[in-house]
């Protein structure tokens, strides 16, 4: 049991990954794509974080997750599902014809949450995470589920050829 | 990043014409991007030296304006400055100068030039969309608001866009949101945002989403919550469609705050039939339920209660509601949901504060939460859950309980050991649940010693043995079974703290650092083993703790308190420095940061978020912890410098301190310290307390006080050494001295008065929870005698002053009092350094014992002696000319011998011999601790007696023990170092 309510900024941003910046600049463009989750005891538990772009014209319009953090004694509770949802009905709203998010390829894990949640691998980008604490630079997967406006589901046909990050939108 | 902002900002402003100048400009723009300053200044030289025949800066003022940013960044910010006021006072309206002035002044933090310079050149070009706008922007970068809001309407007036228009409007709000009137706030500022947007109501050209939500916002403030609940209910409340539930979270709060309880009620019902998990909507509903119930409400008339539907008024509709959620969950093939079966025991807890006996209705407590503990025991999130929840149970319950969950638990076979161990991780993730509420209801804590260490036996048993579920973790995952281990290291604390056996905390360290090397990642391991070297007066150890924490932004807020207590206080100069500047980063890039994002957010229209914004801001602007870093940082630096790499008064200067300002927000102080980022499962009557809290914000705020006071009154005394010699000559300067000396007396009356609170603060003795705060330095600071030490130190400045102005005849009293005061002094330090005496770390019948209390008076005792010596510093001045003209007046009559020398004078030889031999006792001393802890052989210690400890164990133990005695040393050092320095600057002050 959760409450989920719109990220008011706050101290709550204390333990994640991101700079002050960072988080600003999703909360002063796409507020409502900001979503917290919260035990009764009042700790975080996790939240989302995304945002809307791409051209409607040419059917790129689209949902993207750009963080999704759960809390490791939160974790295996449908959390992570629940807050995926949500963007999700956001980006419905929108009309956004799919919804994407890069993860690690080694993310087995995630990849599989992800896979069991509707999403599929659209394309590889080559190294898009840079090399950091003596770790060599790592491909993401781009993975996609198609929105109901895409009623044909083209946004999601995989693209056979990896790309890289410069020539991704 | 450079060229990108203006690059796209002029391309939007021009389109696709191509400036040739631009072409020009873009080898600066390359080597600025690219952090080669110098060839940018070279570059821009070369191009125009072209115009020479032209005043540069009319010919191109743009290029003119990148050097100056080179200049700026290569350190020549006064070049940087004139070169672009010269392009500034031809008030350009070119882009590309207008926009590279606006990053040069951002760089140089004058954010205020920017608005001049648009304000010239809107005047210029009237028409212009672009420079209106980066008008307003550059108001809202220095939250000027009723400029915004003038700027926000002239920009409408010009090209009439509903977002101009409602910039305007927001600035209104942010005039409310500051007025420092509350009145004013009502009265103009909000009803005349609001008449602005009814206007547009009215004339219907409301079209966005955010002008809903501004509209909404304002009503709200102004406490209209009937025309703000009409409005969202409305076609208005239509566009409210980004955020999920957005009308329906919107009604709630209006009827909340309206009290219309049935209409609550029937909302939280509705939404939680929707979603039964969604933990606000059970306490809406129970809350309204409630006010229903006492209010004896009923249903005007059958079919409908009210317009959100039905409406529950009784316990047993609510206990039926509860009962057939957890039945739903119950036929369910997913997983459970938790959010039906808290609400369960929610509705107990409120039915008992009530003294409602309906609560049987809904079960037993203890088979509620063994039920509980049943379906979502391997859950990690069990004990937080059902944390909240166990005052349900009776105390006579409590191992009834614990036994039960026990039996839920399923172990393997009991070894030889005497434990059986979990199969899988589900299983240890139920046993570490129970292990952890037996500790929470208190059950561990009333074992004897005796039974405490058999539960340490059995919790490293469960510790090592859960390890081999996480062989294949990686170095960033934590192991399964680290909670054990964490818990083992309470129960040692407990152990320690109860008996005072140091043993017990060596062993605790022991079983952190192993802990910490199968889970490098496990920050709880790390905060604790941090808290633990800081009590132990080890620092060394703490500063690689902290950087593989990793903390980051406002973790330096929240979190930095853990270091910067102790840094300083452990005589740790160089860490103490660093970690001081790791915090004053992060608070001054925020400034920075905020105020681009405020901008963003009208941008954008995310009105909402531009009040948290600033709120945020200021919180950070208020904190303690800036404070205190602000402060101690400015200390530590005089300490540390002032006499020895640059006098006093040049260090001072260099800080720009001046003794009247306090920049200390004292009336809205704001603690961000997070006092419970250490996991703790003690229990309720242990644990942290509002009171601790307050009491805490309290002590602390007392000391930054004294603190802060000795920093102006250092500040003053370096300037009160500027003036004397031209004592006679001139009138006005004589004025200015007794205003600075007017200052000192006033600072040092306000020491006195802090002092004497102080006194008061710490008579109390506060005990906080191990895990809670540190305690201030104050206490230690007040019974080392160093506080009334240098405020008596300080005071002789002022008295020094006197005899100034006086001079040598006529002042026999005078001197006599400055020579006691000499005398005083010597026997204050002389004491203080005697309570410095002892060994910080000793060896006792094997047994490794520490009095970290030592080296934090040590540290007293070096600030102390700079204080002194910086005043004798100031009493050689004074007494230096005195002495001389003296001298004139006895050659002139040199038949006249008689004339013996002044007290003060040979007062003062005494004294400052006194002075060296005092520094060089403590030199001795601190010689000597160095050499006995370096004497001492811990490898001698045997480790491991009647404890149980592997040999593995003993080797994390034995390597704690040498980072404390290496930090001893360190410590010792550097204050050797320091003492050693002052002892130099004494010298020079014979005469």
């Amino acid at each position: 049991m959760t409450t989920l309510r719109a990220f008011t900024f706050n101290f709550d941003i204390c333990y994640n990954n991101y700079g002050i910046p960072f988080y600003l600049q999703y909360l002063a463009h796409w507020p409502e794509y900001f979503i917290v989750a919260e035990a009764p005891g009042g700790e975080l538990m996790g939240y989302i974080m995304g945002k809307a772009e791409g051209s409607v014209a040419r059917e790129e319009w689209h949902g993207h997750v750009t963080a999704l953090s759960v809390a490791p004694e939160f974790r295996r509770l449908g959390l992570a599902a629940k807050l995926m949802e949500m963007l999700e009905e956001i980006s419905e709203r929108k009309g956004g014809f799919f919804v994407d998010l890069f993860v690690r390829v080694s993310n087995q894990v995630a990849v599989n949450m992800y896979k069991q949640l509707g999403y599929s691998v659209y394309r590889t980008v080559i190294e898009y995470y840079s090399a950091s604490n003596g770790e060599p630079d790592e491909d993401a997967y781009d993975m996609r589920k198609a929105l109901s406006r895409d009623t044909e589901r083209k946004s999601i046909i995989p693209i056979p050829h990896p790309v890289r990050p410069e020539d991704i939108e | 990043m450079l060229r990108h902002i203006l690059v796209t900002s002029n391309m939007a402003a021009r389109g696709h014409v191509q400036d040739p100048n631009d072409r020009r400009l873009r080898p600066i723009y390359d080597y600025l991007d690219n952090g080669n300053n110098k060839m940018a200044i070279q570059q821009a030289d070369k191009l125009l030296k072209k115009h020479k025949d032209l005043h540069c800066a009319k010919a191109d003022p743009s290029r003119q304006v990148l050097k100056a940013i080179g200049l700026q960044r290569t350190g020549k910010q006064d070049e940087a400055f004139s070169l672009a006021q010269e392009v500034a006072t031809l008030e350009p309206t070119d882009d590309n100068s207008l926009q590279a002035l606006t990053i040069l002044y951002r760089e140089m933090h004058r954010p205020e030039l920017v608005t001049k310079l648009y304000e010239a050149a809107v005047k210029k070009v009237p028409l212009s969309e672009e420079y209106h706008s980066h008008l307003f922007m550059a108001y809202a970068r220095v939250g000027e608001y009723k400029k915004m809001q003038q700027a926000g309407m002239a920009l409408y007036k010009t090209v009439p866009k509903n977002p101009y228009y409602f910039w305007s409007v927001m600035s209104l709000v942010m005039q409310a949101i500051s007025a420092q009137d509350e009145k004013l706030a009502q009265t103009m500022f909000l009803p005349l945002a609001e008449r602005m947007v009814e206007k547009m109501v009215k004339e219907e050209k409301i079209e966005a989403e955010a002008e809903v939500q501004l509209y909404f916002m304002i009503l709200e403030r102004l406490g209209k919550y009937v025309e703000a609940l009409d409005m969202v209910r409305g076609p208005l409340g239509e566009k409210l469609t980004s955020e999920l539930q957005s009308r329906e979270n919107k009604c709630m709060m209006m009827y909340q705050r309206l009290q219309l309880w049935p209409e609550c009620n029937a909302l939280s019902y509705k939404l939680l039939l929707k979603n039964p998990d969604e933990w606000q909507f059970y306490l809406s509903y129970f809350d309204s339920l409630f006010h229903l119930m006492d209010k004896s409400w009923s249903p005007p008339n059958e079919e409908e209660h009210c317009v959100e539907g039905p409406v529950h008024t009784t316990v047993a509709e609510a206990v039926k509601f509860v009962v057939d959620r957890m039945e739903e969950e119950d036929k369910k093939d997913s997983r459970p949901l938790r959010g039906p079966y808290m609400a369960c025991l929610e509705l107990i807890h409120r039915l008992r504060q009530r003294g409602c006996p309906d609560e049987e209705e809904l079960g037993d407590p203890l088979e509620l939460m063994l039920q509980f503990f049943g379906k979502f025991g391997d859950k990690p999130c069990c004990i937080t859950d059902l944390k909240i929840y166990l005052h349900l149970l009776p105390p006579e319950q409590h191992t009834q309980f614990e036994n039960r969950l026990g039996e839920l638990v399923p172990l393997g076979e009991v070894g030889e050991d005497g434990f059986g161990f979990p199969g899988d991780t589900k299983a240890l993730q139920r046993h570490l649940c129970v292990c952890q509420l037996s500790r929470v209801l208190g059950l561990q804590h009333t074992l004897d010693t005796e039974g405490k260490l058999c539960l340490i036996t059995e919790l490293k048993a469960h510790y090592h043995y859960g390890l081999q579920f996480g062989k294949s973790c990686l170095k960033t995952e934590l192991q399964f079974s680290d909670t054990y281990c964490l818990m083992v290291a309470h129960v040692y604390i407990d152990l320690w703290t109860e008996t005072g056996d140091e043993n017990m905390l060596w062993q605790c360290l022991g079983v952190l650092e192993e802990g910490l090397s199968y889970s490098p990642s496990n920050a709880q391991f790390k905060l604790l083993l941090l808290l633990l070297f800081c009590r132990l007066g080890a620092f060394q150890p703490v500063v690689d703790l902290y950087s593989s924490l990793d903390a980051k932004h406002v973790q330096h807020d929240t979190i930095g308190y853990l270091l910067t207590r102790y840094a300083g206080s452990l005589g740790q100069f160089a860490a103490a420095s660093q970690s001081y500047n790791f915090s004053l980063r992060f608070f001054h890039s925020n400034q920075k940061d905020t105020s681009e994002y405020i901008i963003q957010a009208y941008k954008y229209g995310a009105f909402e978020k531009i009040p948290e914004f600033i709120a945020f801001r200021t919180r950070l602007n208020q904190s303690l912890h800036f404070a205190q870093v602000r402060t101690e940082r400015m200390l530590l630096d005089l300490y540390t410098e002032a006499d020895i790499t640059s006098s006093l008064e040049e260090s001072v200067k260099a800080m720009g301190l001046c003794p009247e300002e306090d920049d200390i927000p004292w009336d809205n102080m704001r603690d961000n310290r997070d006092l419970t980022v250490l996991f703790s499962w003690d229990p309720k009557d242990r644990e942290l307390t509002e009171e601790h809290r307050r009491l805490s914000l309290e002590e602390e705020s007392v000391w930054l006080k004294v603190r802060s006071l000795t920093l102006r009154l250092l500040a003053s005394l370096a300037l009160l050494g500027h003036a004397p010699s031209k004592r006679n000559s001139d009138k006005t300067n004589e004025n200015g001295v007794s205003a600075k000396s007017s200052t000192l007396q006033t600072l040092l009356s306000q020491l006195d008065l802090t002092l004497q609170t102080a006194a008061q603060i710490t008579e109390k003795q506060t005990q906080y929870p191990f895990l809670g705060p540190p305690s201030s330095r104050l206490a230690s600071a007040l019974s080392s005698g160093s506080c009334h030490c240098q405020a008596s130190a300080l005071q002789l400045s002022l008295t020094l002053q006197e005899l100034e102005t006086t001079g040598l005849d006529d002042s026999s009293e005078l001197q006599t009092q400055i020579c006691n005061s000499f005398k005083s002094l010597i026997v204050q330090l002389q004491e203080l350094l005697s309570r410095c005496k002892g060994d910080v770390l000793e060896m006792k019948d094997s047994r490794l014992m520490t009095q970290p209390s030592l080296l934090e008076t040590l540290v007293f005792f070096v600030e102390t002696v700079c204080v002194v010596l910086w005043v004798a510093s100031y009493s050689a001045s004074v007494l230096r000319p005195l002495k001389s003209s003296l001298q004139k007046k006895k050659k002139k009559k040199t038949k006249d011998s008689s004339t013996a020398m002044p007290v003060v004078l040979s007062g003062f030889q005494e004294w400052t011999g006194s002075l060296q031999g005092i520094v060089t006792q403590a030199l001795d001393h601190v010689k000597g601790q160095e050499a006995s802890l370096t004497a001492l052989k811990l490898a001698a210690l045997t480790l491991g007696v009647g404890h149980a400890q592997t040999q593995e164990e003993c080797g994390f133990t034995r390597a704690a023990m040498d980072k404390v005695q290496t930090s001893y040393l360190g410590s010792l050092q550097e204050l050797g170092d320091l003492l050693r320095k002052r002892a130099d600057s004494l010298k020079s002050l014979k005469f």
